[in-house]
């Protein structure tokens, strides 16, 4: 992103100074000024160098100098120029300006330090707080992004990049009102910009307006310029406002315009399990895998579907299938380890997991799943099994404090040993990650009873009961409708 | 910045595959895909009890009609209907009563409730017709109780359509009092589970009914019509999920043989948000009042505990026995209750949905409950759609054991998935006396591994030898009755109560009995199992002990002590009056 004001700003500072500039003992800098002002850089080079000869130590000239430079083109000569004048006067503000201006824009670290020396010569300086603004969103500070975009005046709204950057880091602070109408002005400034219209969109969507998402997307989606990412938004809208028709419809569509989308497919299939319609979506996966036969997600999805449908022998050789093709996926692993499960074989499930985690012994997901596997032996509290699905957990949510699902079994665990207030933590970390998890506030409730701190108890069998009210009203809505297999929009592609 | 529902592969992987227990995602009845747990090598310790369907023989012969036989159209058509043993006559025999339901279309001939006298020869007396019982309907659940204290039970049937009350006149026949008992309902309900207590103490029964959903021929969606409708792709019945949830009611006992809905006034009324089944009613947080537990189908269970002033307050979920341990829902149906590990409180049982275990919660005598489902090893099952279910000792060796009837409830989806087959065994899970249970194959008898689409089932000694034997509704079929031909030296004790102060039927006492170091409780109940009722005789396995003590917590509040009871014997109990002369065994 350009914010490019310093060097006009440094020439109007030596423009409007000539009096300054002609003090007795001080080299006669007018001329060097004027060629400047006029982009004479050549000519402003030769006048600075005559004075540099009179005059070395001078900082002003070697700025004038790195300007000159920085004129022709010369960022590396410049840059010196402007360095050597910081030495002979650390606190000049042209010199700082021009170096972090080049620092900047060579996306240099260096150019850091330097904007926050301006800063603290000028505090309110626009630019140098878009530029750290900027600096700050690539090192995904977002913290420090949106404080000093909000600092950088007008600047902000004369580039779309920077509305979105500033956007897309108060999403990621989860200041979603602000972020939509951060992406709200720039899809105003910019309405050709699909970036724009796809973001707005799609924190919208975030937000729960599906119907504002649908509203954002149309112009596009009618002018047929809606890219197969923006449709396959748009069919999520539709989606949440329980539309599942046209979400099926528009989600068709853009397999259509991308059937090698892999994306697609696997919301496609995602849709088919929210609506109990298994071998449809079995149908369009298979639409997928005649495209691109060798992409792993799509036989592992098609095999999570062939579960549903208690096709355990095909699941098998799907995630088996899966597993080849992509090794390094532990899902594909772990499901094959769930089916082992699935046949009342724990020991071949750990069995598969513990080949897999001999290969990547940091992988979150499949220690949780050792986990797993190893409580549905039913050990007792004081047995090594035991034991060993604690520390399996415990190792999983080290790894990935996220990962919900483990910490609600290290709760299950905690509450099974008697271990009332480790399980309140657990479900306390479950909970901050997802607020909408049942199972870690049913978890919660138990514990926080047996541990006699009722206090909290009303509330939270309130919000139990508010979240089961609205995954059944989810459900209902879900279950308004039952896919149906069509003539695959693939094959209308091919 | 990308924006993605594709959330499916976390979802996918973690609610369809994980082991963990997660439900599945749009259908009509809550499953988990719960992963069994891995079974334990036998213990290879012998089972002395041995099961023999006698049914035949003893002249159970009439098919239990209930919908259609190779598919069903609508849920009605598939939840079926409980059995009992009662002594409607006084003689000291268990009668056995059985519900039934009809078809669609025309009933076949002779469809109706049964009322079999015992004729105490092993063989039994269909006396439907002499007692007034004929009946033809959708039939659902049978509790049994003296609501008017005149010394003979009565029978509750629920039904979708309209609830029956038979008062037993005593001469063995019965009449239909619904109406003039004030318990007619102005439009027609689908009244599920049922059981009498004394919730007040005032001696006199009141009746608690549980709704399982508001269904109406003209309105409810066919197989196949929305997802609520399919499993595991398959088109079938609909429901519960998608229908609307039934309302519970509680009727007090005026004491002039009518009843007053309370249901509003007691708090019952509140819980507007569950598929009401087999309702149970003990005093389960051991303060001296009933409660009420209901297992509910796709929602969560209820517990409402009663508040001594004629309210009650819904506890489930705080207490624990609302939801599976990792806080879903699950397809409650039967319950069982009784103390697997002798600790001296009532324990629950509650039967579930096939790919999901039934679910084993240890009171810890505050009416707070422990899921243990998986210490005790009971998850180690889920293959079936499990119904109605005792925690009985069948063996007689002191620990109760865990029994269970199963059937499909989609007799359709056998044909493109043969691994959920319509028909299915019985489920005996044997008590190991450590906290753990092992599910016995054909070492209990054959009968055990007879497949049946079966519902309700009920506990009692029919032949009075000192066992328990097991009453069986098999949908579209003649009932089951399991004869123990128990072997062994082990001892046992019935105790049987009559209440003076409390209700006549003593429904709602516990009597905790104490042998070898060891105490186990029981608790006098009206309806259990699924749909269905118990003999009235407590029946308490002794091991090897001869002499026990015996501890009677009456309705009334009243708490006696029998001290050193000899083991073999039916003891009756007169409330504040000691023991009486039994009946049955001295007619012998």
């Amino acid at each position: 992103m350009k914010f490019s004001g310093a060097l006009r700003r440094l020439i109007l500072f030596f423009g409007l100074v000539p009096a300054l500039l002609g003090q007795r003992g001080s080299p006669d800098l007018a001329a060097v000024t004027a060629a400047l002002g006029n982009r004479q850089f050549d000519r402003a080079l030769e006048l600075v160098s005559t004075a540099l000869e009179q005059y070395p130590h001078d900082a002003r000239l070697w700025t004038l100098q790195g300007i000159a430079l920085s004129g022709k083109g010369r960022s590396k000569d410049a840059l010196s120029s402007f360095r050597t004048s910081l030495k002979f006067s650390p606190d000049y503000l042209p010199a700082i300006e021009g170096a972090a201006q080049i620092e900047y824009e060579a996306g240099s670290e260096a150019a850091v330090p330097l904007l926050e020396h301006v800063l603290r010569l000028r505090p309110h300086d626009q630019t140098s707080h878009a530029m750290l603004a900027v600096i700050a969103y690539r090192h995904h500070d977002c913290h420090k992004c949106v404080r000093n975009f909000e600092q950088s005046g007008p600047l902000l709204d004369s580039q779309v990049g920077a509305l979105q950057e500033y956007g897309s880091c108060l999403v990621r602070l989860k200041q979603l009102d602000q972020a939509i109408a951060a992406f709200q002005r720039a899809l105003d400034s910019h309405p050709d910009n699909p970036d724009a219209r796809y973001q707005l969109a799609a924190v919208q969507l975030q937000t729960g307006h599906a119907d504002q998402t649908i509203e954002t997307l149309t112009p596009a989606l009618q002018s047929g310029l809606a890219d197969d990412r923006a449709m396959e938004l748009a069919a999520s809208a539709y989606e949440a406002k329980g539309d599942t028709p046209q979400a099926v419809t528009t989600l068709r569509q853009a397999i259509v315009k991308n059937p090698r989308n892999t994306d697609l497919y696997l919301d496609f299939a995602d849709l088919c399990v929210q609506h109990q319609s298994f071998q449809t979506g079995v149908d369009m996966i298979n639409s997928g895998l005649s495209l691109q036969p060798k992409v792993a997600p799509l036989y592992l999805a098609r095999g999570i579907l062939y579960v549903q449908l208690a096709r355990f022998d095909d699941a098998e050789a799907d995630f088996e299938k899966a597993d080849v093709l992509d090794p390094r996926n532990s899902f594909a692993a772990a499901a094959l380890g769930l089916q082992a499960v699935e046949q009342h074989d724990p020991d071949q499930a750990l069995a598969t997991l513990r080949a897999k985690l001999a290969k990547r012994p940091n992988e979150p997901f499949l220690l949780y799943l050792q986990a797993d596997i190893l409580t549905q032996k039913g050990p007792d509290p004081n047995s090594p099994d035991f034991q060993m699905a604690v520390r399996s957990a415990t190792r999983a949510v080290a790894l990935e404090p996220r990962l919900v699902p483990a910490h609600d079994l290290l709760a299950k665990l905690y509450l099974q040993a008697g271990k009332n207030e480790q399980a309140v933590q657990q479900c306390r970390k479950a909970l901050e990650n997802d607020p909408k998890d049942q199972t870690a506030l049913y978890h919660l409730i138990q514990a926080l009873r047996k541990t006699g701190q009722k206090d909290e108890l009303p509330e939270l069998l309130k919000q139990l009961a508010e979240l089961r009210r609205q995954a059944t009203q989810q459900e209902r809505e879900h279950n308004r409708y039952k896919l149906v297999t069509e003539t695959s929009p693939s094959d209308e592609a091919k | 910045m990308t924006f993605s529902r594709r959330s499916f592969f976390q979802l996918s992987l973690g609610a369809l595959l994980s082991t963990a227990g997660q439900r599945l995602l749009g259908q009509g009845v809550a499953t988990h895909t719960a992963r069994p747990l891995a079974r334990s090598a036998f213990s290879g310790r012998p089972f002395h009890a041995h099961f023999v369907d006698v049914a035949s023989a003893a002249g159970l012969h009439a098919p239990v009609i209930y919908g259609g036989v190779d598919s069903k159209k609508y849920i009605l058509e598939s939840t079926g209907c409980g059995c009992a043993f009662l002594d409607y006559d006084n003689d000291g025999w268990m009668d056995i009563f059985l519900l039934s339901g009809t078809r669609l279309n025309d009933a076949p001939p002779g469809t109706t409730n049964r009322l079999y006298k015992n004729n105490r020869d092993s063989t039994f007396t269909d006396v439907t017709e002499k007692a007034g019982l004929q009946a033809v309907g959708w039939a659902s659940a049978v509790c049994i109780g003296d609501y008017n204290n005149d010394g003979f039970d009565d029978i509750f049937c629920t039904y979708f359509g309209q609830n029956r009350l038979y008062c037993n006149r005593g001469d063995g026949t019965f009449a239909d009092v619904t109406k003039a008992a004030g318990l007619w309902n102005e439009q027609p309900r689908w009244g599920a589970g049922c059981s009498f207590l004394d919730y007040d103490r005032d001696g006199h029964l009141d009746l608690f009914v549980s709704n399982y959903l508001r269904f109406s021929f003209e309105h409810a969606p066919v197989p196949g019509q929305n997802a609520n409708c399919n499993w595991k792709g398959i088109p079938v019945e609909c429901g519960p999920r998608g229908l609307p949830t039934g309302r519970h009611s509680l009727y007090r006992n005026n004491g002039d043989g009518t009843f007053t809905d309370v249901s509003e006034k007691a708090g019952i009324s509140k819980a507007t948000e569950s598929y009401g089944m087999t309702a149970i009613t003990a005093d389960l947080d051991e303060d001296g009042w009933p409660d009420i537990y209901v297992a509910c189908d796709s929602t969560p269970s209820l517990l409402f505990i009663n508040n001594h002033d004629g309210t009650f307050r819904e506890e489930a979920v705080v207490r624990g026995v609302a939801l599976s341990d990792d806080g879903a829902e699950q397809a409650g149906m039967g319950v069982g209750i009784g103390d697997y590990d002798l600790d001296g409180h009532l324990d629950l049982y509650k039967t579930h949905f096939t790919d999901d275990s039934c679910g084993l919660y240890h009171n810890d005598g505050t009416g707070n409950f422990d899921d243990v489902t998986r210490s005790a090893r009971i998850a180690a099952e889920t293959r079936y759609i499990c119904w109605g279910a005792g925690m009985v000792d069948l063996d007689n060796d002191g620990y109760p054991d865990i029994f269970m009837v199963t059937g499909n409830v989609y007799p359709e989806v056998e044909r493109k998935l043969p691994q959920y087959a319509n028909k299915t065994p019985r489920v005996l899970f044997r008590n190991l006396g450590n906290g753990t249970f092992e599910e016995l194959d054909d070492q209990a008898g054959l009968a055990i591994r007879e497949v049946h689409c079966s519902r309700g089932c009920a506990f009692g000694d029919f032949d009075n030898d000192g066992d328990l034997d097991i009453l069986i509704v098999n949908l579209n079929e003649s009932p089951s009755l399991l004869r123990n031909d128990l072997s062994g030296n082990q001892n046992w004790l019935k105790v049987k109560l009559e209440g003076v102060k409390s209700n006549r039927s003593a429904i709602g006492a516990r009597v905790l009995v104490r042998y070898e170091g060891k105490k186990q409780v029981q608790a006098l109940l009206s309806q259990s199992s699924f749909y269905s009722c118990n003999d009235p005789r407590l029946h308490f396995g002794l091991g090897p002990a001869k002499v026990v003590d015996v501890d009677v917590f009456w309705p009334s509040g009243l708490h006696e002590t029998y001290k050193r009871i000899s083991a073999n014997q039916l003891l009756t109990l007169r409330e504040g009056g000691g023991p009486i002369p039994s009946k049955g065994w001295a007619a012998r």
